[in-house]
């Protein structure tokens, strides 16, 4: 929220209109409520970034290091030479316009600057400004503009209100990737120590314990063992769930979101179900404990390094390929960059799957094989014991997680999944899902509580399709496969659809699963009591 | 011919006139944007405020559903609540109507000597203005409430790890 206006600025307020200047001359507003909290000194310090400091980004002076203008056009020349799509990116846009009004932030505030070109364009800017001959001469003419301290903040800002979602990328006719953009502009904001602690804390947690809240190891396992309780509790089965086990044919990786947090740890029990149900032979690590990857939203280094321990510990516990869990931009990084940064897994071997002998020829690189294309090649094949009517009162919606979506094409295999468990199943409109899906609003490590308005504005376009299908057809559960999404979607469903729920794919099957010598159920993996079992 | 009768007789340009006021206060671009998109789902926002000053310029001549009101009201002013206003501008939409009625009738009314009918019918909107207020104010509240949920969904299972551990300790006190 805007801070509160003075009484005589509320006197005008009936005549309000908003800034008549251009937007290179609109100065960008950096009072609370615009930002994530800055990063804490000790993380940077602890990862070895610069200018680790207290700072206050409501403040005038940032504490920038002195030479900072000289530091990120090094950076940002540095980066041009090094990445060729970058100075694509940057020269070939013809500002045509087809993104203005693709993103989730522009289509809820109204903020030009979140249009992807304008957001872009900041950079651009700076680009023609310093780097070509034409923007040094006539810096009017081709919109270009010198590094200050201003933009340099009006960066911070915007680049932080892109969730690299990418869903700007797919109506670019150059298939400009928007989110690289962003990439680069929060690299070259690192430089300078300007960044967020939503995502510098994971990452420095994820670099000691292995996972984003920096949980060690005989913790992780008590948790686990919380969920096995549970899991007694209402199937009478105790299932046992290997850790840090060597020798097994599969290591299962998963975001640590579905370990800790409500409602992950249904969709954690339901995978944990599954591989009893089918006898997987499997292991959980305690140091491969995170699926995500926050240093994709840190810098390409620091990606790799996070990404490194899946390959480290699969050969390590002796895996022949690795299982991943649901997650949303765990899946970018490993179908888009892991084979280049860590590969070739070489001792891993393609991925078959041990039941159905289905062969995962799209896994042949990475080795790495998503748990709903795993689940749906079982129920392809019959191998699944399912009562469905245990989801009979759910009646679900699937939102594509942009990542899953736009970054790999897995579309299909949920819907199959869900469809094999669940009755009632309805799709919000087509402009809204798959490779066209609105953004939850909380990616690229956005997903913290301090920027809950702006979250909430850029969650209008998937929060107006969510009401619309809970208006017309009485829908009451959002599903989903990423972890960020179940933690993002609880408010925004809350805020715009009220009496929706969020839930993951697998807590679905959970649900539907007949295992082996279980008892009688009467609740759901939420202890809600099941259909017909209410009294 | 009354005040509410000469309303609704231009509805249309009237309707168009406030809609055209709030767009207003977004900035030009977006205006534009806004303007040319009718599907509800790419464009949120800009059909919200079409729909919303339509449906409530009638509601307001009725003057009969509170209820109704409030629901209509609600669709806006949820947007707006989370949008970058304060307060005073985000719920600015309301009165920008009362500016309308007075742009529009003021001078012919005072002509008439029928300012009174002008005066009656702003304390409709002054109304509206209240209803407004408690809108506003219970969307913030949820927001302020989502932030705590959110914070207790995160750490879960911690919680209820730390919670044994304590139950434990408790347990262990209590025998020594």
């Amino acid at each position: 929220m805007a801070d509160l206006p003075k009484a005589d600025e509320l006197f005008k307020s009936i005549n309000y209109t908003p800034p008549s200047t251009g937007w290179m001359d609109t100065p960008v507003d950096t009072s609370p409520g615009n930002w994530c909290y800055p990063a804490k000194a000790e993380k940077l310090e602890y990862l070895g970034m610069p200018n680790p400091r207290e700072w206050n980004p409501a403040d005038v002076d940032w504490k920038l290091p002195e030479n900072w203008q000289e530091i990120v056009k090094e950076g940002f020349r540095e980066r041009l030479d090094k990445y060729r799509s970058l100075k694509v990116f940057m020269d070939i846009c013809v500002r045509c316009g087809a993104c203005a009004d693709k993103c989730h932030f522009f289509i809820g505030s109204g903020d030009p600057k979140n249009m992807p070109v304008l957001r872009a364009e900041l950079m651009r800017s700076i680009y023609r400004g310093e780097f070509t001959l034409a923007g040094k001469i006539l810096s009017t003419l081709t919109g270009s503009r010198v590094m200050t301290e201003d933009v340099l903040k009006e960066w911070f800002i915007y680049f932080y209100q892109c969730t690299e979602c990418r869903r700007c990328s797919l109506y670019c006719p150059y298939g400009i990737d928007t989110a690289e953009v962003t990439m680069m502009a929060r690299e070259l904001l690192h430089l300078c120590g300007v960044n967020i602690n939503w995502i510098l804390e994971p990452v420095s947690n994820c670099n000691r314990t292995g996972n984003h809240l920096g949980i060690q190891p005989h913790a992780f396992k008590d948790i686990v063992d919380f969920m096995v309780d549970d899991i007694e509790e209402i199937t009478g089965k105790r299932l046992n769930v290997p850790m840090n086990e060597k020798g097994h044919e599969v290591i299962f990786i998963t975001p640590s979101g579905d370990v800790f947090a409500d409602p992950g740890i249904y969709t954690f029990m339901g995978y944990l179900m599954l591989f009893d149900h089918i006898g997987l032979d499997y292991t959980l690590s305690t140091y491969a404990s995170e699926g995500g990857n926050f240093g994709l939203f840190t810098s390409a280094d620091m990606m790799k390094k996070l990404n490194a321990k899946m390959y480290a510990e699969a050969d390590r516990l002796g895996a022949k390929w690795i299982l991943g869990g649901e997650c949303g931009h765990m899946w970018r990084v490993i179908n888009q960059y892991m084979d280049t940064m860590n590969g070739p897994a070489n001792n891993l071997e393609v991925p078959v799957n041990p039941i159905t002998g289905t062969v995962f020829e799209n896994a042949r690189q990475t080795k790495m094989v998503h748990i709903t294309e795993f689940t749906a090649d079982l129920m392809k094949h019959n191998k699944l014991k399912l009562d469905p009517s245990r989801n009979d009162h759910i009646r679900a919606t699937f939102h594509d997680s942009c990542n899953p979506a736009r970054a790999m094409g897995l579309m299909d295999e949920p819907r199959y999944v869900i469809k094999n468990v669940v009755k009632n199943f309805f799709e919000m409109p087509e402009q809204t899902i798959r490779e066209q899906t609105f953004c939850c609003a909380g990616g690229s490590g956005l997903n913290t509580d301090e920027i809950m308005e702006i979250r909430m504005r850029g969650g209008l376009p998937r929060g107006n399709a969510l009401k619309a299908v809970q208006e017309q057809h009485d829908v009451n559960m959002l599903s989903c496969i990423c972890a960020i999404d179940r933690a993002t979607l609880p408010p925004l469903a809350n805020y715009w659809a009220p009496g929706v729920d969020v839930c993951g794919v697998h807590e679905l099957v959970g649900n539907a699963l007949i295992l082996d010598g279980e008892k009688e159920r009467e609740t759901d993996l939420r202890f809600n009591p099941l259909p017909g079992k209410e009294g | 011919m009354s005040l509410v009768q000469k309303l609704s007789e231009r509805k249309e340009d009237l309707t168009q006139k406030w809609y055209d006021l709030v767009l207003s206060s977004y900035p030009k671009e977006t205006q534009e944007v806004w303007k040319s998109n009718k599907d509800q789902f790419t464009n949120p926002v800009g059909v919200t405020i079409k729909k919303v000053t339509s449906e409530l310029f009638d509601l307001i001549l009725e003057w009969k559903s509170a209820d109704d009101l409030a629901k209509s009201l609600d669709e806006l002013i949820k947007i707006r609540t989370v949008q970058d206003f304060a307060p005073s501008k985000a719920l600015s939409f309301v009165f920008l109507f009362k500016k309308l009625m007075r742009d529009e009738f003021m001078d012919e009314l005072k002509n008439e000597g029928k300012l009174d009918e002008l005066l009656a019918f702003e304390a409709r909107i002054d109304n509206l203005g209240l209803i407004a207020f408690d809108i506003y104010t219970k969307n913030r509240d949820l927001i302020a409430q989502m932030r705590i949920d959110e914070i207790k969904r995160s750490h879960h299972m911690l919680l209820r790890r730390v919670n044994k551990i304590e139950d434990v300790s408790a347990k262990g006190a209590g025998q020594v």
